[in-house]
């Protein structure tokens, strides 16, 4: 998530726009899907690694970054041992953890105000043609990625809430109110946005 | 500044929040005391457009909450109960910025601006923090330096020091003082609100006393029974 993984730095993609990096990022996802050879899979993974651990990140916490989702990877390669060959099995898995390793790479490099910048200039021709307003919705993109720590200390608070009044803790007990209490949240942060002028022209 | 509530009321559903009230604020350093549900956030509110009157109307300025709430918006700044509801984005300097944005302003001249309301604050070491990771403290100054960095000539602080702890408590009562703009602040601790030039005390929906602050004070004491 941009909200916590953006680090500082001075690499090769921090030099890069945010633009050059999500065409990138788009385009490398459209030729490995395309593509069905294991060798391609197997340098594309190797070059997003090599980008991934120069932007500055230590290798245990580059891994902590990404490991679930290979975990996930590797959950689905398990499964499609079972259907597929060991070479198009080893292809698929190096597909995504390609494609993961670079998405995390364009993370790591880029703050979540370039990116709503980013997505409000590629959104304009949309808003020219009335359909949406582009800066709602980078902002709409900005905020779902600022609230997610607060939404999750929200729900541990509610969580421990239940443990200490001796209450079991199900997903449905504490879903009531964590949708609840996000609802009365987001009237003042609406009101925040109102009295901080972003919709004042 | 100049704020006027002309016969201003206001119902939620049936609930009278605020009965009819007649005033004009025009001092530097105003506080607002009373008891929970008194009507003094109701009030606060009132001044940036938050809440609308039910009737009568208010001015900020000469522009009027209702037909100029826009411009009402611009004119007075919001500081909220709950500062972490009104920091937008996740990294503090991208924060201070958002104010900024949609104005036509260059990228230097926004970078310029938010550095300055950081220095103003004291907190250009918070620049790149996260704000879930900020103290208390730390989070109201931000909340402030987020709102002054889009130049309002009032701003409204609601509860400022509510559980922030005494050495916190003791920087944002400092940074408020400080404060070229005019403020109106809104409070339970009665310490920050000893000094100001008018102080107004509300008690159920009704302006109970409005004057110095030695006497609203007193009358807090008897109207809480303490």
């Amino acid at each position: 998530m941009l909200t916590s993984l953006h680090i500082e730095g001075n690499s090769l993609l921090h030099r890069l726009s945010v633009r050059a990096k999500l065409i990138a990022l788009v385009a490398s996802s459209i030729g490995l899907f395309l593509s069905g050879s294991l060798a391609v899979q197997a340098i594309a993974f190797v070059i997003a690694a090599a980008l991934y651990l120069s932007v500055g990140l230590s290798p245990k916490e580059a891994l902590k970054r990404v490991g679930f989702v290979f975990l996930t990877i590797f959950f689905l390669a398990a499964v499609n041992l079972f259907y597929l060959s060991v070479a198009e099995v080893a292809t698929l898995t190096l597909r995504l953890m390609a494609l993961v390793t670079f998405a995390a790479a364009v993370t790591a490099t880029t703050t979540i105000s370039a990116f709503m910048d980013e997505i409000t200039i590629l959104l304009l021709p949309l808003e020219r043609l009335g359909w949406l307003k582009a800066a709602d919705v980078s902002l709409a993109l900005g905020l779902v990625l600022r609230f997610v720590p607060d939404i999750f200390a929200r729900y541990q608070a509610i969580r421990e809430a239940h443990r200490a009044r001796g209450l079991p803790v199900r997903p449905l007990t504490i879903i009531g109110p964590l949708i609840i209490l996000t609802l009365k949240d987001a009237d003042t942060i609406a009101a925040a946005i109102d009295t901080r002028g972003f919709r004042r022209q | 500044m100049d704020i006027r509530f002309t016969d201003c009321a206001v119902r939620f559903g049936e609930r009278v929040a605020l009965q009819p009230l007649t005033l004009t604020l025009n001092e530097k350093r105003i506080g607002i005391i009373g008891l929970n549900g008194s009507g003094k956030t109701t009030f606060a509110r009132l001044i940036n457009g938050l809440v609308k009157p039910s009737t009568g109307s208010v001015t900020v300025n000469g522009l009027d909450t209702v037909k100029d709430d826009r411009a009402v918006l611009s004119e007075a700044g919001f500081i909220f109960q709950n500062p972490q509801h009104q920091l937008i984005m996740p990294v503090v300097a991208e924060d201070i910025a958002f104010g900024l944005k949609n104005r036509g302003l260059s990228r230097d001249e926004i970078d310029r601006r938010m550095q300055a309301a950081l220095s103003r604050f004291g907190i250009e070491h918070l620049a790149r923090r996260r704000v879930h990771e900020l103290s208390g403290g730390e989070t109201q100054l931000v909340a402030m330096a987020s709102v002054v960095v889009t130049d309002p000539k009032i701003l409204i602080l609601d509860e400022p020091t509510n559980q922030l702890d005494l050495k916190n408590r003791r920087r944002v009562a400092g940074a408020i003082d400080d404060l070229p703009e005019d403020t109106v602040v809104i409070t339970h601790d009665l310490a920050l609100v000893e000094n100001v030039e008018r102080l107004l005390l509300f008690h159920e929906g009704r302006l109970a006393f409005d004057g110095n602050p030695q006497g609203a004070i007193h009358r807090y004491h008897e109207i809480a029974g303490c």
